[in-house]
């Protein structure tokens, strides 16, 4: 893509300030921020990459992996900052599944072991585990309202934190794979996904891209499965107090 | 078991306090009457009691081991809190019974559970019944016998008789008189119920606790306090019911 093509790509910005001024959101100052920090991180890692794609040294994959990571836990942990010590459980849930589904990838050499492979299907996969992650954790904070009840009566009978948020965290669980699963029964039929696009505009074999597309889309099931599962299980005690009495509610934020 | 000294801020003003001060002894066999206006911090007492609500000062104990010793979950089987508000679980009305031995892996006592039902006027009740499609009083009576069903030492009742009907009522409150006082072992158990119904507090309790002014005004005797209160907030509150209680009539 030329220079010039890709300056002209701001018109679509214009277009959202303009409907943001017009229509009085007051979205112009957002959309200003969101439109330089897209250029200049993309344009940065662009750059990153390039340089990590040509040492090819296994420290930069991981300090890269890493970032991605320690990013990640930290946004999702803003949907929940009254939860102490909930970044940390997401970074280490991320890591798991990360790790794990690496793992799987390269030990039974469905991609190879080169940086161009690693580090976009790792940020595919943190990303994508990030929002399994938020997910859950919108859906827990409100659970702590909804069923606030039923959690005390519980405790009040004598259950242990654990059986008592079972059934909230079950529900939480399930909201935030479905999205997921929601979009493997949909994907080619209503979206066609941004990787394949991209690999299809590069001059992919649209056939290859496919082939990729799919290992993303089961990748993608599996890593939200175990993103809901390692979350819930290290995370559940957070929203108790020390002495298991349910975290007091937040003013909503 | 014994609360001491304990201290509690209000939950929308953390600088002001519900009630300072609350010390109090709970024995076996005690029948216990908590009365007192709205808003003097009756339920978050019996809420701190069962530990489901913090403390700012003091301590409880029980049998002679201060609840920071404990399990809370242990605690919780010996002193259970029955809220105003009955909760069902998502099921039927056999599934919320057995509740109890889910959660502690005991085998269910049907026999027990039935008797229980039947003695709060819910005898023919379908259990395979959802237990959501109940009514309001019969909700609160499955809560009591689901609690009952823990077999706790201590019961803490929150106005549990608030939806019921008169002879529902006098059925909840023979049941649990019953409780505490029909046993072949009276060593174990006692009640704490919050009651704004003087009659009741008369039937059920052998002692009455009165909230006011942010303490635990007074702990006499029933007779005695209904006799003759030892605080004029108390002769007042008495007067209050007493004149309401005319008006409605």
């Amino acid at each position: 893509m030329s220079n010039l093509a890709l300056i002209c790509t701001l018109c679509f910005v214009a277009v959202a300030a303009v409907i943001s001024m017009r229509q009085k959101l007051g979205l112009e100052k957002e959309i200003l921020i969101g439109t330089l920090r897209a250029a200049v991180q993309l344009l940065f890692i662009g750059y990153v990459l390039h340089f990590v794609f040509e040492t090819s040294h296994p420290a930069f994959i991981v300090t890269i992996i890493l970032c991605m990571i320690l990013v990640a836990a930290w946004n999702a942990g803003a949907k929940a900052k009254h939860v102490r010590g909930i970044r940390s459980r997401i970074a280490l849930t991320l890591a798991c599944t990360e790790g794990l589904t690496m793992a799987i990838l390269l030990g039974l050499g469905i991609i190879n072991p080169t940086p161009q492979y690693i580090i976009p299907v790792s940020g595919i996969i943190i990303g994508s585990s990030m929002i399994v992650c938020g997910l859950l954790l919108n859906h827990m904070k409100r659970e702590m309202e909804t069923a606030r009840g039923e959690m005390e009566m519980l405790l009040a009978l004598g259950a242990t934190e654990k059986q008592a948020i079972h059934d909230p965290l079950r529900r939480s669980v399930r909201a935030s794979m479905i999205p997921t699963i929601d979009g493997m029964k949909t994907v080619g039929l209503v979206q066609l996904p941004g990787m394949m696009t991209g690999m299809i505009v590069a001059g992919a074999d649209p056939v290859e891209a496919v082939r990729y597309q799919i290992l993303i889309m089961f990748v993608l099931a599996s890593s939200a499965a175990m993103t809901a599962m390692v979350l819930s299980l290290i995370s559940y005690k957070l929203w108790f107090t020390k002495d298991a009495r349910l975290l007091p509610l937040q003013a909503s934020d | 078991m014994h609360i001491n000294n304990l201290t509690k801020s209000k939950f929308d003003d953390p600088n002001a306090l519900l009630f300072r001060g609350v010390t109090a002894k709970l024995q076996p066999a005690d029948r216990i009457a908590l009365i007192g206006g709205s808003g003097t911090g009756k339920s978050t007492l019996l809420r701190i009691l069962s530990l489901l609500e913090s403390f700012e000062e003091g301590t409880i104990a029980l049998e002679d081991r201060s609840s920071t010793e404990w399990k809370p979950h242990s605690w919780r089987r010996k002193v259970s809190y029955v809220a105003q508000k009955p909760i069902m679980r998502s099921g039927t009305v056999g599934f919320n019974l057995r509740t109890v031995s889910q959660l502690h892996n005991l085998p269910f006592d049907e026999e027990l559970a039935r008797k229980y039902m039947a003695a709060v006027g819910l005898g023919q009740t379908d259990w395979n019944k959802q237990a959501g499609d109940l009514s309001g009083g019969e909700q609160q009576r499955l809560a009591l016998v689901r609690s009952l069903l823990l077999q706790p030492d201590i019961l803490l009742l929150d106005e549990i008789t608030s939806s019921l009907d008169p002879g529902s009522k006098q059925a909840v409150e023979s049941l649990l008189l019953e409780w505490v006082t029909g046993q072949s072992d009276p060593s174990a158990r006692a009640y704490v119920w919050i009651t704004h119904d003087l009659e009741q507090a008369r039937i059920i309790s052998n002692q009455i606790w009165f909230m006011a002014d942010g303490g635990l005004l007074e702990q006499a005797e029933t007779g005695a306090f209904f006799a003759k209160p030892a605080t004029e907030q108390a002769r007042r509150f008495i007067q209050g019911l007493k004149e309401g209680a005319k008006s409605d009539e």
